[in-house]
């Protein structure tokens, strides 16, 4: 009988591959185990802010922005141009106002209608929104439009994504 | 909408809404003229997005025809003939093509679509935020005659 401390031939080897098995499994099932929860571990991506003009341009009247963010579709990178009706509201705040109309996705125009000088139109189907971007019933815009996270800092208005209402 | 699968699907679900189809016609060259050739190609190329991005609702960007500068006028026309009478089977009540290439005032009485040529302007030069300028500007003419189309036949 091998003394108590002593380790076996068979006992060695055991523990040997054991111990070699088991790095392999965990050098197999850990990436495994990093994929399945890495949409947990992600960071949110940052909302990118973009400036888009002075606070101090800013009046009453609906004024049309023009601004480029970077957007990536699958592989193919492209700077896209995006457009934010900018106005201050009666309360005095600052309203910015996505121009993509909610019906098929036109560019709305404010008061380009003779008929309809307070409100936005879309030339494509007629459709109307009041100048808070709510859309008029019985033309063919079923939502508001959509309204942009915004933040001032040292005076300058920077536009990040158009949310829906 | 663009000729893109996500957007055709809305095209073929919302057909009633979209009646105009916009052509870019975009000539092709590597003998002559290949730098003006290129020019008219990238501009044509920058104005149709960007109609298409404040009409979406209602245009339909198919993709651009083609042709060798060699070509003559008359095989053009022939040509881009069968595309039209193809968009208007399929329903579209305007066509609207889009070209720098002078050549192609010629043949503008054989055409059903409305022609509109435009001089390509040099880009190259200019920082963004003139080009950005330049082109709205430019497009301001374009949605003009776009919505004056639609405009009119509605009366006609």
């Amino acid at each position: 009988m091998a003394k108590k401390k002593e380790v076996t031939r068979r006992q060695f080897l055991n523990y040997s591959l054991t111990g070699v098995g088991g790095f392999m499994a965990a050098g197999m099932l850990m990436p495994m185990v990093r994929f399945a929860i890495d949409p947990l571990l992600k960071e949110k991506s940052k909302q990118d802010f973009v400036p888009v003009m002075e606070t101090s341009e800013i009046t009453n009247q609906p004024v049309r922005k023009e601004f480029k963010i970077d957007q990536v579709d699958g592989w193919y990178e492209s700077e896209v141009t995006q457009s934010a009706w900018v106005y201050k509201d009666e309360k005095d705040e600052i309203v910015a106002l996505s121009p993509v109309c909610k019906h098929l996705g036109c560019t709305v125009d404010w008061a380009s209608n003779p008929a309809y000088p307070d409100q936005f139109f879309c030339p494509c189907h007629a459709g109307r929104y009041t100048k808070d971007g709510v859309n008029v019933p019985g033309t063919p815009p079923l939502a508001p439009l959509d309204v942009y996270n915004k933040k001032v800092e040292n005076g300058k208005l920077y536009l990040g994504k158009p949310e829906p209402r | 909408m663009k000729w893109t699968e996500s957007d055709i699907e809305v095209y073929a679900k919302e057909r009633e809404y979209v009646d105009t189809a916009v052509v870019p016609l975009i000539p092709i060259s590597l003998t002559s003229n290949l730098k003006s050739t290129v020019s008219m190609g990238e501009y044509i190329n920058i104005i149709s997005n960007e109609l298409e991005r404040q009409l979406k609702g209602r245009l339909l960007l198919v993709p651009a025809f083609t042709y060798l500068q060699s070509e003559t006028q008359d095989s053009r026309t022939e040509r881009f003939k069968k595309i039209e009478d193809e968009l208007t089977d399929g329903g579209m009540k305007h066509i609207i093509t889009l070209t720098s290439d002078v050549d192609w005032k010629q043949s503008e009485e054989h055409l059903s679509s409305g022609l509109l040529w435009m001089p390509a302007i040099p880009l190259e030069h200019m920082d963004e935020q003139h080009k950005v300028e330049t082109i709205s500007a430019q497009i301001k003419q374009v949605l003009q005659f776009v919505t004056n189309k639609w405009q009119s036949s509605i009366k006609g």
